[in-house]
């Protein structure tokens, strides 16, 4: 298990697409490993001190990683406890393991998930659990829990996977083909062109007008034929 | 810039005859025919020499490529070359200008042609093509569905024609005539299409057959070193191979001793036969023959499977591709002259008809005469033009064509390609990227080694008659010059970039009175949105011109 | 001769210019950019000093190569072959490269992004649209010249004139484009997006989807919105900042872009954005070509990456993500949040412009340019992308933009090395 903490305030952001893979490397390697701050190219052992604490495939960040980003990308097993908030594209294209965010996250948390777990204890930014610009899907699989709010777009393109959020901003599920999205709060615009997938919301949210109610759910997105529903919790 | 000697190389130049170990010489940029003492020597015992690539079809420049890479960001997230002494390039098929013209170099490549020039848009065309570094360049304005040409032709008015056409390739610096899915365009305008050669534009009257030959009798008139290119009506819908052949056909009243009337482009699209997508089969065997037998040309406009992103002047056919599709969809209507739809689509081994159409390419490759067809992928249309490697091997080797079968589906009842055993040797690719692309667009200075010739030259890692068996080895050569020569210079070692250089921008210059046509000017510009003292291209940053 | 207007995304190029600029098809914007004078940066500064133009470069490009990430903003008010060597330099620098974009039509390129743009040019508006709808914008006060030569009033081969045309305004307000038009649609802020969804719905034949009543709209209104949508042969729909800047954003432009989708399954349609300055369409399209996107772009990995949440410019600075900016042809302080021009006040800031504004207050380095149209020619790309060249028809003592960035590009390669590679 490795511990690492910024050694400095950081002036701008730096991108470390760190992953518990660490943790079973030489230290050597573990502080060689590049990253960027801005334009720079630096070794993780230039800005962060690293300690090591018996086994584990486990890391854990204390101090201020709000300015580090992709913290986590495509990881495959293992743990990251962030103890405070966490940049932006955290659990970016993940395929397993867990990653547990004690304060707030940023936007772009678990961007194209196929597997593996998120669980962020405050609150989280925009574009949850959805497809980077352009692709056709978003996230295949694994879970993305926010205990706090989110701002908009969360799950979009989703195919399958569970995405659960307290409060939220406008377009949750936007084109979705699959999975489930829990809004335990009240939100904006659901379910918009949605092919398939559900959608549950416990408090207000926003109907587009194309959504047909039956048997107490709404179906559609009428517009692209779809078969989901949008349901109350 | 160093003087030069390419030595003990097997040198491959058909249009000189020439099959044999020959040391090359170059000088200022051009083939000598001797130096006492060259500044340099390339040692290519082992390898033959070729002069470089000449691709004529590939949308690589203006509003259309760079509207497809704006819609598409999941296409550019691919980096190939980062910036250190030279540019940073990205994209997947989709590329940017500076990785367009680094890849072309790095295939062997060093003359391009952009097939598709919006006249209104050809400041833009031309700003995209001088950001494409190495390679030389030209590009064909749109003529098919231009209300200028519908007047004319509707009115049998060739002589105005043609003074229309150069004083078009004057103002938009452009090289020849393109024509695509005539009427159809304008057609689609008002929602509609056009579906065989005689029926009529909704504004005119006028049919794709009175537009095909009008045009190419001005162009015949001119003496343009390059025919008419056309993209034929009805592309991509199934049994549209009777069109093709029709179309053909109507070159037969024509003559030209030089060249060839007419090039057909990306006829792979054109081939098929077949009533739905149920039971398309291939019509290439037809068209191959209707090819050989009149004086035409074609490029094959190949399908690679995997990702690909259509985009054509042919605007009505890109709105059904996007009702097929379901992905996205750009459209562009162009007043008075043209118009575009681009639709990103993905060509899957799983699909039959996707697997089919890349069967129809290869058959097309193997069945027109060697002389006839050029190798292309109607870029970004059919796939990357960075596969014309993987292309030549395909039609190089039946080994190679047996293995790729086996991973798409089964088209044994709608193509004869198991069937086919032929097998091109070198010396024929190298006649279809090169011989044949410098005669069907009239240019003498290119496809060949011989004295005077551009000293644009390749050196490849290949024996001059490989074995067919071994395609590994033959696409890995091919898709890795030992050395790329531009104008004489160094842009390419061991398949690395190692130079920047700026070609050159060919453009076609014929007299022409613009006061015979001055009314027409007069009355349409009324109708457009710029001014006419403002249309077209005042500068490139390195001209040709072509008298 | 005639010389084009460089103001607005219009890009009138039919001035007359007789040794002087002739007032008669000018607009009050392109007067007051054509005729009248505003207060000029008179020479080069740093830090307030009278410098040379080679003293001031050599000073930004020290500031652009020390930050650990520059930002290069601005360029919407500049000609293609000076943005050109702007995305060149950002690369070669390592810095980020947006434009006004993403304070603008940025909702715009992400719809793009999402589902295409079904468009043309606008002299299909001139010369076939029989419907003509303006969504969220009002170009009788912003593209002033735009209905009387490509949208309203102008007279086309297939549409003669104002008589053949229904023009629709659907807004919150009653603006004076309502005033030109034959039907008004009044519709409660923020409602655009249900709106653009009910009527797609409708067209659908999903009327049992859409409510009696949407943003303001009654579902017969809704309805008769919808047949007069589908009675045009041609129809287009402009739109601006009352669907991109409001709630809903780029799913609003994804919204019309749906609905032109679903139209054109019926008849024909097409859609363009009202891009608000002369060349932030030149902006996007070269960055585009050289880069692969058209703004928000870094290259501090030594190639181009987008991600307009977090590289446009007020998302960088908000987030102190950036430690220089240089500034070309813009106003940032005048128009960005207050947090966000705190920060700039804190980092070296670069600016070439023609003019004093609020952005030279916080700059460093100081570096006027010529009037691009005026003293600089160029190409610039009209809000439908037809480019059009600007004109110089005036001397002046000061560097054009083009002039400005190629000394600083060289002085980078020097620096830094690299082949001349632009």
């Amino acid at each position: 298990m490795l511990i690492l903490r910024p050694k400095l305030s950081f002036e701008v952001h730096v991108e470390a697409e760190i992953t518990p893979d660490l943790a079973e490397m030489d230290l050597k390697d573990v502080l060689n490993f590049e990253v960027y701050y801005g334009k720079l190219v630096k070794r993780l052992g230039d800005l962060f001190d690293v300690e090591t604490v018996g086994e584990g495939k486990r890391l854990i960040l204390e101090g201020d990683f709000s300015r580090v980003k992709w913290i986590g990308k495509g990881m495959k097993d293992g743990e990251i406890v962030v103890r405070g908030d966490v940049g932006q594209h955290c659990g970016a294209y993940m395929e397993g393991g867990k990653i547990i965010v004690e304060g707030n996250a940023d936007d772009w948390l678990g961007t194209e998930m196929r597997g593996g777990e998120i669980v962020v204890k405050g609150n989280a930014g925009n574009r949850i659990g959805c497809n980077f610009w352009g692709e056709m899907e978003g996230v295949k699989g694994g879970k993305i829990i926010v205990e706090g709010d989110v701002g908009s777009y969360v799950g979009e393109k989703m195919v399958d996977g569970y995405i659960e959020v307290g409060n939220a901003g406008d377009f949750i599920g936007t084109e979705m083909k699959g999975g489930v999205i829990v809004v335990r709060g009240n939100c904006g615009y659901v379910g918009w062109d949605m092919k398939g997938g559900e959608i549950r919301v416990g408090g207000r949210f926003d109907l587009p007008p194309s959504f047909v109610e039956e048997n107490g759910v709404w179906r559609g997105d009428v517009n692209v034929g779809g078969k989901g529903v949008i349901r109350k919790l | 810039m160093v003087s030069l000697e390419v030595r003990n190389g097997f040198v491959i130049d058909p249009m000189n005859g020439v099959f044999e170990v020959k040391d090359v010489f170059v000088k200022n940029g051009r083939i000598v025919e001797s130096l006492d003492k060259p500044e340099m020597v390339v040692n290519a015992k082992g390898k033959v020499v070729v002069a470089g690539g000449i691709d004529v079809h590939a949308h690589v420049a203006g509003g259309k490529i760079n509207m497809g890479r704006k819609m598409r960001p999941e296409e550019m997230r691919y980096p190939r070359f980062k910036s250190d002494n030279l540019r940073s390039g990205v994209g997947r098929v989709l590329l940017t200008s500076p990785a367009i013209g680094y890849e072309y170099a790095r295939m062997g490549y060093t003359t391009v042609v952009e097939p598709a020039m919006p006249a209104l848009y050809s400041i833009h065309t031309h700003e995209e093509l001088d950001s494409i570094p190495i390679v030389d360049k030209m590009a064909l304005p749109l003529f098919g569905n231009w209300h200028f040409v519908f007047k004319f032709v509707k009115n049998d008015e060739i002589e105005k024609l043609s003074n229309f056409i150069a004083w078009v390739l004057a103002k938009t610096k452009g090289f020849g005539v393109k024509v695509v899915n005539p009427c159809g365009v304008e057609a689609w305008m008002f929602h509609g299409n056009v579906y065989s050669l005689n029926d009529t534009d909704p504004l005119f009257g006028v049919s794709p057959k009175e537009v095909i030959t009008g045009l190419i009798s001005a162009i015949e008139r001119l003496k343009l070193p390059h025919s008419l290119h056309i993209h034929c009506n009805l592309l991509g819908i199934p049994g549209n191979y009777e069109v093709t052949l029709e179309t053909i056909k109507l070159t037969r009243r024509f003559e030209n001793s030089e060249r060839q009337v007419m090039h057909v482009t990306h006829v792979q699209f054109n081939s098929y036969a077949g009533e739905s997508w149920k039971d398309m089969s291939s019509g290439a065997e037809f068209v191959a023959k209707e090819v050989n037998r009149n004086n035409v040309t074609v490029d094959m406009g190949q399908v690679i499977l995997g990702h690909a992103t259509t985009m054509t002047a042919d605007s009505p056919f890109q709105y059904e591709l996007f009702k097929i599709f379901k992905t996205k969809w750009s459209n562009l209507d162009v007043e008075l002259e043209t118009g575009s739809g681009i639709v990103p689509v993905y060509y899957s081994p799983k699909v039959r008809v996707h697997s089919l159409m890349w069967a129809i390419g290869l058959e097309i490759g193997l069945l027109v005469d060697v002389d006839k067809v050029v190798i292309s992928t109607d870029y970004p249309n059919g796939g990357p033009f960075y596969s014309y490697p993987y292309i030549a091997t395909l039609l190089m080797s039946e080994k190679f064509r047996e293995e790729e079968m086996k991973k798409i589906a089964n088209v044994e009842r709608y193509s004869i390609l198991p069937s086919l055993s032929e097998e091109r040797t070198l010396e024929d690719v190298v006649k279809m990227t090169r011989v044949n692309p410098a005669r069907i667009l009239g240019l003498n200075d290119r496809g060949h080694l011989g004295e005077n010739a551009k000293a644009d030259l390749v050196i490849y890692d290949l024996p001059p008659e490989p074995n067919p068996r071994d395609y590994e080895s033959i696409l890995k050569a091919l898709s890795n010059p030992s050395l790329v020569l531009k104008d004489g210079e160094i842009v390419v070692k061991e398949g690395r970039v190692v130079k920047h250089t700026w070609g050159e921008t060919i453009w076609v210059k014929r007299d022409y009175d613009e006061e015979l046509i001055g009314d027409e000017l007069e009355d349409f510009f009324n109708y457009y949105t710029v001014q006419r003292e403002n249309y077209g291209v005042p500068h490139v940053r390195r001209e040709v011109v072509l008298c | 001769m005639k010389v084009s207007c460089p103001f607005c995304g219009n890009v009138c190029d039919d001035i007359n210019f007789d040794g002087e600029v002739e007032r008669e098809k000018l607009c009050p914007l392109g007067e007051s950019k054509l005729t009248r004078e505003k207060r000029r940066i008179p020479y080069p500064m740093v830090e307030g000093e009278r410098v040379s133009y080679d003293e001031a470069i050599e000073r930004a490009v020290e500031i652009l190569l020390n930050a650990k990430r520059p930002l290069l903003y601005g360029w919407a008010s500049t000609v293609n072959e000076a943005i050109r060597l702007g995305v060149i330099l950002a690369e070669k620098v390592g810095g980020v490269y947006d434009t006004t974009s993403s304070v603008c039509h940025g909702p715009s390129i992400l719809a793009t992004i999402e589902e295409g743009l079904p468009g043309g040019t606008l002299g299909q508006a001139k010369n076939r649209a029989d419907v003509v709808v303006f969504w969220g914008c009002n170009p009788a006060e912003a593209h002033p010249r735009h209905p009387t030569r490509y949208s309203v009033m102008v007279k086309g081969f297939l549409v003669e004139g104002r008589r053949l045309r229904k023009t629709v305004v659907v807004d919150i307000r009653k603006t004076a484009t309502a005033l030109l038009s034959s039907k008004f649609y009044m519709i409660k802020p923020n409602s655009d997006f249900a709106i653009l969804t009910a009527l797609r719905s409708i067209i659908n034949g999903n009327d049992n989807a859409v409510p009696n009543e949407v943003g303001g709209l009654s579902k017969s209104q809704l309805r008769e919105f919808a047949e007069l949508l589908l009675s045009a042969r041609y129809g287009v729909i402009f739109f601006g900042m009352g669907a991109t800047h409001t709630r809903g954003q780029d799913r609003n432009v994804e919204a019309l872009i749906k609905l032109v989708q679903t139209l054109n399954r019926h008849t024909r349609y097409i859609l363009q954005p009202m891009r608000g300055h002369f060349n932030v369409t030149g902006a996007d399209a070269v960055a585009c070509w050289e880069a692969g996107y058209g703004y928000a772009i870094d290259f501090s990995r030594g190639y181009p990456r987008f991600n307009p949440t977090e590289f446009s410019a007020v998302q960088l600075l908000r987030r102190r993500d950036c430690d220089a900016m240089l500034v070309v042809g813009s106003d940032p302080v005048a128009h960005f949040p207050f947090d966000v021009v705190r920060h700039m006040a804190k980092i070296p800031v670069i600016q070439i412009d023609p003019h004093y504004n609020l952005t030279t207050k916080v700059a460093n380095v100081v570096i006027p340019s010529a009037i691009s149209g005026i003293e600089a020619e160029g190409t610039v790309y009209r809000m439908d992308g037809v480019p059009v060249r600007l004109k110089k028809f005036r001397e002046s003592e000061f560097w054009s933009d083009y002039e400005i960035l190629k000394a600083m590009l060289e002085r980078v390669v020097e620096r830094k090395g690299g082949d001349v590679v632009w």
